[in-house]
């Protein structure tokens, strides 16, 4: 941040915004000089609920990342089809013989009713798919909102309105049905709906339909953050000295949003996944014999699960919870972290 | 009052207008060809034509925009199935009904569903949590917290399947879940959505608790209730009659945005289920590009959802009377 306090401060870096001073211990003879942000990873790290989801979150991020490795070295695909290859692992119904949904030394967590595909195999690259997807979208989701929540909050006037009427418009579309149905329509952008539909055209479709409805609560409240900024000291000093709106922006303003941003992305993230997920479990997103998270719950709720297979539903069901929960809980020690005023 | 709902009723037709501009472009103006798009895979040239007069869509998107929100405001007895009266969207591209009466054959359903549920996840939801707030730090409240986070990070295309295989495949304790009207027969009404209503209310009773609790706890710090107290009254008298009301305010607001939304189509419950409402015949008319259909339920759950945004603000007249509606 270019405040003008700087240059006064003598050594200790000096924290221009709401966030706490940095600790001073002026008895020590070293002072050290810490950053808020150092000081939120201090405090981050003493909050054991936090750390632990961390690597829980981290744990699915690397499954995500190395399923090919992971597959590799476990010697499978996930897009065999066992009950072809392995017709005697099955019986009539397409159900595995052995108990537990066919778990053995051979399939850890079993094969798949119906087709047969390796539920273990499935479920990684079906995590690296869903992850994969929402990733992206909480990307764009972040770049929109500090685009339109943080120039609507700063320039004001006209572009603040539309802006406003803009999210407010779009808060007033009920966004599940919106999903389900623009679907279609936008995979039919891409594809004559004669043609089959590429796996790559129905992620970009449901990238682009989460984009377009998600990036409203982060824009309000990027613009409420903003808002309040503009009318600091700092800010202003900027503008009497002649920097640019453009420069304000990145340099003054960005720095203090970080908080805000950080914390609404760990919570934007797992809502993603539960949507995309969602949406291939009612059919309009990811269909076999792609592996995707949602679409396993599909294949879980069919009547051949129900009736012969229950153990195949918990593999999807359970990693799914402990991914949500993990993530919700790291979001909390974020938010402690960052602003520890906040009771809980 | 009455300028503030005639204002907000203004508002909510000016954004159900935009938004039939927004769909019906969507629908209508994005794709290269809509009737390709309901024709399917198995189109010959003689299905898409015939698609393309019965719809109308030889003519320019905005003509065909004018001719629906015509329809819609006046009714039209130029369809070829028949009249078609007032709130008129069209006839079904796949099943020949009228729109509006698919929509309401199939509200009930989505209604039975919503309030069964919202009674129950209210009750239990709000109960749980102020008992947590009420003994905050003990063991129960800790049980609470723990087993409501879990809860509510459940996901419905989750627990649905999974009661259903319990209770139904497995066990036989109960039929498959289904939807009996009312008046006919309400033993079988209720036996029917048992399921669902547990299923839906399970998750949203989970986040209910935990909003409950953290707004009880958040209240209990205000000024007056510590003035109360320090008055003498009794933690009780204090607890029920000053800090309860004011920790419902933040969820009556979330409270008719679920409603709204529930009543709007719960379509991953309905299609879990098999339940006829409005959530499951969006779904289906995507997977036949019904149009038609698909625009209707969309502008009628958006009217719903807008609807209960006006109630909910209306109401926090009564439970806050710091609130001034002009």
């Amino acid at each position: 941040m270019t405040s003008p306090l700087e240059t006064e401060g003598g050594g200790t870096p000096l924290v221009v915004d709401d966030e706490k001073e940095p600790a001073r211990e002026p008895d020590t003879a070293q002072l050290e000089g810490r950053s808020p942000g150092r000081l939120m990873w201090i405090r981050f790290k003493r909050d054991r609920t936090g750390v632990i989801s961390a690597y829980v979150v981290g744990l699915f991020f690397l499954i995500g990342l190395l399923a090919p490795l992971i597959s590799k070295l476990y010697g499978k695909s996930p897009y065999t089809v066992y009950a072809d290859e392995r017709p005697e692992l099955f019986d009539s119904a397409g159900v595995p013989v052995q108990p537990n949904g066919g778990m053995s030394g051979e399939f850890w967590f079993g094969l798949e009713p119906g087709n047969g595909y390796d539920v273990f195999t499935k479920l990684i690259y079906g995590i690296r798919t869903s992850l994969m997807i929402s990733l992206v979208v909480t990307l764009a989701v972040v770049l929109t909102g500090i685009l339109l929540g943080v120039s609507a909050g700063y320039l004001g006037g006209r572009a603040d309105f539309a802006i406003g009427r803009l999210i407010d418009f779009l808060l007033a579309i009920p966004s599940q049905l919106f999903f389900i149905a623009s679907m279609p329509v936008v995979v039919s952008l891409f594809v004559s709906p004669r043609d089959e539909t590429p796996t790559y055209v129905r992620v970009v479709a449901l990238i682009l339909v989460q984009w377009v409805l998600g990036w409203m609560s982060l824009g309000r409240i990027l613009r409420g953050t903003t808002l309040a900024l503009r009318e600091r000291e700092f800010i202003e000093a900027a503008r009497v000295s002649g920097a640019s709106p453009w420069r304000i922006i990145r340099r003054e303003i960005l720095p203090n949003v970080v908080t805000p941003l950080l914390v609404q992305a760990t919570y934007l993230l797992p809502g993603f996944v539960t949507i995309e997920a969602g949406l291939s479990y009612l059919g309009v997103g990811i269909v076999e014999p792609t592996p995707d998270w949602g679409q396993m719950f599909s294949k879980a709720s069919t009547e051949l699960v129900l009736q012969n297979d229950i153990t195949y539903m918990f593999f999807p069901g359970v990693s799914m919870i402990l991914f949500v929960v993990a993530f919700n809980l790291l979001g909390d020690s974020v938010r402690d972290a960052f602003d520890p005023k906040t009771a809980r | 009052m009455l300028r503030f709902l005639i204002r907000r009723t203004l508002g909510a037709v000016v954004i159900l207008f935009l938004l039939s501009i927004v769909t019906f472009l969507l629908f209508f103006g994005m794709p290269r060809d809509p009737g390709l798009l309901m024709c399917g895979k198995t189109c010959t040239p003689a299905n898409l034509a015939n698609i393309h007069h019965v719809l109308g869509l030889d003519k320019p998107v905005p003509e065909q925009y004018w001719i629906f929100l015509h329809n819609l405001v006046l009714g039209s007895n130029g369809f070829e199935q028949g009249p078609c009266p007032a709130p008129c969207f069209g006839y079904s591209y796949h099943t020949n009904e009228l729109v509006w009466s698919t929509l309401m054959d199939r509200l009930p359903t989505t209604v039975s569903l919503t309030l069964g549920a919202s009674i129950c996840f209210l009750l239990v939801g709000l109960g749980t949590g102020m008992l947590a707030a009420w003994k905050r730090g003990t063991l129960i409240d800790k049980t609470v917290t723990a087993g409501s986070m879990v809860l509510s990070s459940m996901q419905i295309y989750f627990l649905g399947p999974l009661a259903l295989a319990a209770l139904v495949y497995q066990t036989h304790l109960f039929g498959k879940p289904s939807y009996n009207n009312f008046t006919g027969n309400p033993v079988a009404w209720f036996t029917g959505l048992l399921i669902p209503w547990v299923v839906l209310s399970t998750i949203f009773a989970a986040q209910y608790t935990r909003m409950a609790r953290s707004s009880m706890i958040e209240q209990l710090q205000e000024e007056h209730v510590r003035t109360a107290r320090a008055k003498g009254m009794s933690r009780q008298y204090v607890f029920f009659r000053y800090a309860w009301r004011g920790s419902l305010i933040p969820l009556v607001t979330i409270f008719g945005i679920d409603l709204g939304s529930l009543l709007g189509g719960a379509v991953i419950t309905e299609y879990t289920f098999g339940l006829p409402g409005l959530g499951q015949l969006a779904v289906q008319s995507v997977f036949f590009s019904d149009l038609p259909l698909l625009l209707g339920v969309m502008l009628f759950s958006a009217a719903v959802i807008l609807l209960f945004n006006i109630i909910v603000d209306a109401c926090y007249a009564f439970i806050d009377p710091r609130v001034r509606l002009a």
